[in-house]
């Protein structure tokens, strides 16, 4: 019965707007929700296992978001400005420019992550109103240095000509970023499964997550899998702010904030803990969102705070929370 | 100890009268507002050890509720006035009690969070909700009486009343009077059984306490006292809009307030709030001065443009090397020195 | 006594502001099971954790084949050498019985899958029920995982935290044969509240009350000392 519950959410949510909505703007609305989710999903993935694993709130997370956008962003320009691969139509050049960002971003992130880990948040693991307060200044510090480094304003991100523009399937538009997004994202779910059920490294985390000190006492290093897993799940939010910044074609020093908040949504509402809760939680959020804000624009905030709210009356510890 | 509150108040009090600049008069009523809204901040986080992002929300709803009482329903009187803030006030307590009591009942972090979600909520709802809340735009009351541009209330012991100077007086008290409260609250029965409720919660409740009840009443209190300084905001800068009132920036402003002034210290909001308003407010001239330095390199101009850099660097290293703030850790010296 | 393999000199532990451990001093004869005993609180749980290096000791020193161990951290002391099997046994109930085997292996080697077949042969449930989620054995089952952790590697001290807790008598009884036969191979510190399980297993004890050593020596004068028991254990 417990495993039914989120299964019969999720449907609920996904078919239940048909009734409101032709089908053809419904799956035009269910592409764009998805692929809002699963950029969500990769903030939020990373945010779930470094609380799962290290009791850490991790407020500067949404920055590092940014700062892959930005880094993307400027690899991006580079290689137009000096061999025009994002305005030129040949698929490689495009591809090329899109993997070059996505590396250039999570190198940073991964760069930035175990400073922060090691700098900021070590030293008051175990106290988390400091941890909210020093993750918070790390945020400022780092949004102001994007702002110093690439201006305050909004820019425009310029997008590959691969990915822009849509397919025409059977008489629907489908457009070619968000499938991108949702393809990433999926297959992001699938490399963080394997990693977790298939490697040593994972089977560790997993312990970890569950018990901290048990781990330790079988003689594994424990801090040095909280850099690790702190480092990675910076990457993954480098990767969503990247492509997120894709999504929307602009980048703005505070975008990261924006999606923090959804992202932390989305965490309470999956379980804290749970990569697959967080999934979940993301892809009900990014549905819900889109289709209340063709519906009832204004009140599309209010659907992701009401989702939120009953989660929490139904289930505290979220849909597949361990209810530590 | 007191002898220094009662130096602040009398600086406070006297400001206007030494015929100091505007700009000074603002800059005192704005440390004493935020000093105030600090303190009310601080009742939760320092003395209840509640971890909260929605505090600046129950300002804005202060603000607003002064704003709209005085916009919304014909020319503004007295009565409209008071009935704004009573309105702010009673919408700030329910507020309160339906956020306590729904998010209290999860884990810490949630609350936290849960409570960050809920001040964003109120940030668009006041963009969006414009027929009311006057949108981005926001609202700019006009005050009765005295209160209003251009009052004039003759002259007493040789000094003009002006509008400002009532409304000055005016805020203050009510600043003062939440601190007065606060004080009180803190060293009631009712405040103390909060702080052993934060030194070791197992323990209260193994007492018997009934800790859930004791966290709502607080964070209604403080809540509610947060909505007044809110309502003395409109009034002082008849201008409301959900970017000054509502939302992360007020709640950072708090944050870093609450920092460096002190957490558990009441009165830390204060010093908080003195260097934050007074570094904010000086603040172009330091860019002047970066700008004069280094002429044309945009690289300098931005560095020191770019202040909240330094705050930020600042917070880190207060949150660090200084926990508890500037009189917190004045306190545990004189105590250190005082007991040995 | 030959060279002691553990050494606990008047250690000294506070918890927050408790003054829990205030003087224990023990040595652990190689080859032999000693036992910790003493009331509820009196710090048995406490010494098992200063020695692992989950708690600082304060003040005092513990050595470990000579070395000292009270300044490193607990995922060090393990790999000299030493296996602590918890007060609750710490299993990863969302692991399968198998990954728990894997987590303690420090080294995934065929010395420690010899180690592993071992096991199974003492605990055949352990092969029944490989793939199955540990959370749900039995509580003896999951005693017998906890050890059978403890084993997998090269372990040449085992600190064993309360095994008979809520398991029922007859499980009990299993689980001393059972560490009869580790015992053979190893040398152990067993903190233990049900007398007669100490009495079973043990060669040697220690009785702890608040927080000191107050006597120690070899279990049969234990056995038969009943004020020494009912003044330290109501027993």
């Amino acid at each position: 019965m417990r495993r039914l519950a989120p299964l019969a959410i999720a449907a609920v949510c996904l078919f239940g707007p048909l009734a409101f909505i032709e089908a053809r703007t419904w799956l035009t609305l269910t592409i764009a929700g998805l692929a809002m989710g699963m950029l969500v999903f990769l903030v939020a993935a990373g945010l779930t296992l470094i609380f799962g694993l290290m009791d850490v709130l991790n407020f500067a997370h949404g920055a590092v978001f940014s700062w892959g956008a930005y880094v993307g962003f400027s690899v991006v320009a580079l290689v137009n400005r000096r061999w025009g691969w994002v305005d030129s139509p040949s698929l490689s050049q495009n591809a090329l420019a899109v993997l070059l960002a996505i590396a250039a971003a999570m190198v940073v992130a991964l760069g930035l992550g175990i400073a922060l880990e090691r700098v900021i948040v070590r030293p008051v693991y175990g106290r988390h109103m400091f941890q909210i307060l020093i993750t918070l200044g790390a945020t400022i510090v780092l949004e102001e240095l994007i702002r110093i480094g690439w201006g305050p304003n909004d820019q425009v991100m310029p997008v590959p000509l691969a990915l822009q523009g849509s397919w025409d399937l059977a008489d629907v538009i489908v457009l070619r970023v968000p499938v991108l997004a949702i393809g990433m994202g999926l297959l992001v779910y699938a490399g963080i499964q394997l990693v977790l059920a298939r490697t040593r490294v994972g089977l560790i985390v997993r312990a970890g997550v569950e018990n901290r000190e048990m781990v330790q006492v079988m003689g594994h290093d424990i801090h040095r899998y909280f850099t690790g897993v702190f480092a990675a799940g910076s990457a993954l939010a480098a990767l969503g702010g990247l492509m997120w910044a894709v999504f929307r074609q602009s980048v703005s020093p505070a975008m990261g904030g924006e999606q923090l908040i959804f992202a932390f949504v989305v965490v309470i509402i999956g379980g804290l803990g749970s990569v697959t809760g967080s999934l979940l939680g993301a892809l009900l959020v990014g549905l819900s969102y889109n289709y209340v804000a063709f519906l009832v624009p204004k009140a599309a905030i209010g659907v992701t705070m009401a989702l939120m709210v009953v989660v929490l009356l139904a289930r505290p510890a979220g849909l597949l929370g361990a209810g530590k | 100890m007191s002898y220094l509150r009662l130096a602040a108040l009398a600086a406070f009090a006297l400001v206007p009268l030494l015929g100091a600049s505007f700009q000074v008069i603002d800059l005192a009523m704005k440390i004493a507002l935020f000093a105030t809204l600090v303190a009310s901040y601080d009742i939760l986080i320092g003395y209840t050890g509640i971890v909260s992002f929605g505090h600046a929300m129950f300002f804005g709803v202060g603000a607003y509720a002064v704003a709209l009482a005085l916009t919304r329903f014909g020319a503004p009187t007295y009565g409209h006035l008071m009935a704004g803030v009573l309105a702010g006030m009673a919408a700030g307590a329910v507020l309160a009690v339906v956020i306590a009591t729904f998010s209290l009942r999860v884990r810490a972090i949630f609350f936290a969070m849960i409570t960050l979600a809920f001040a964003e909520f109120a940030v668009i709802l006041a963009v969006q909700w414009s027929e009311l809340t006057g949108g981005e735009d926001g609202l700019s009351p006009r005050l009765p009486g005295l209160l209003a541009v251009g009052g004039d209330g003759g002259r007493l012991l040789g000094v003009p009343i002006s509008s400002r100077l009532v409304a000055y007086y005016v805020v203050l008290a009510a600043c003062l009077a939440c601190f007065l409260a606060m004080a009180r609250f803190v060293h009631s029965p009712l405040g103390r059984t909060l702080q052993a409720i934060r030194d070791n919660a197992l323990r209260a409740e193994a007492l018997g306490v009934r800790t859930f009840a004791c966290q709502v009443a607080a964070t209604t209190f403080a809540s509610v006292v947060a909505t007044v300084v809110g309502a003395g905001y409109a009034v002082w800068v008849r201008y409301v809009n959900p970017e000054s009132t509502l939302g992360v920036p007020i709640m950072l402003d708090v944050l870093l307030m609450v920092i460096i002034g002190g957490i558990g210290t009441l009165y830390g909001g204060l010093v908080g709030a003195a260097f934050l308003v007074t570094a904010r407010q000086s603040l172009p001239y330091l860019s002047r001065v970066g700008a004069a330095l280094f002429p044309g390199s945009a690289l300098a101009q931005a560095l020191t443009e770019r202040w909240l850099l330094y705050f930020g660097v600042l917070f880190i290293l207060v949150v660090f090397f200084f926990p508890r703030g500037v009189l917190g850790t004045l306190r545990q010296a004189s105590a250190r020195r005082g007991s040995s | 006594m030959s060279e002691p393999l553990l050494e606990v000199e008047d250690v000294h532990t506070w918890i927050g502001q408790h003054h829990i451990l205030q003087g224990v001093s023990l040595r652990t004869r190689p080859g032999a099971v000693t036992v910790l005993l003493g009331r509820n609180g009196a710090g048995k749980t406490t010494t098992l954790r200063t020695i692992v290096g989950l708690l600082h000791a304060a003040r005092g020193a513990v050595r470990f084949e000579g070395r000292p161990i009270h300044r490193l951290p607990a995922y060090e002391v393990v790999r000299l050498g030493i296996g602590y099997v918890p007060e609750g046994q710490g299993i990863f109930a969302t692991l399968s019985v198998d990954e728990n085997l894997r987590v303690a292996m420090r080294r995934e080697d065929a010395a420690s899958r010899e180690r592993l077949t071992a096991m199974r042969a003492l605990f055949p449930d352990l092969a029944r029920f490989a793939g199955r989620p540990a959370g749900t054995l039995s509580g003896g089952q999951k005693q017998m995982l906890a050890i059978a952790r403890a084993f997998v590697n090269d372990n040449r001290l085992l600190l064993i935290d309360e095994p008979s807790k809520g398991l029922a008598p007859i499980v009990v009884e299993q689980l001393v044969v059972a560490l009869r036969t580790v015992k053979r191979q190893t040398t152990v510190l067993l903190v233990e509240q049900n007398f007669a399980m100490a009495a079973a297993l043990g060669d040697d004890f220690y009785l702890i009350d608040g927080g000191r050593t107050v006597h120690q020596g070899p279990m049969e004068t234990l056995v038969r000392d009943q004020a020494l028991k009912k003044r330290y254990l109501g027993v």
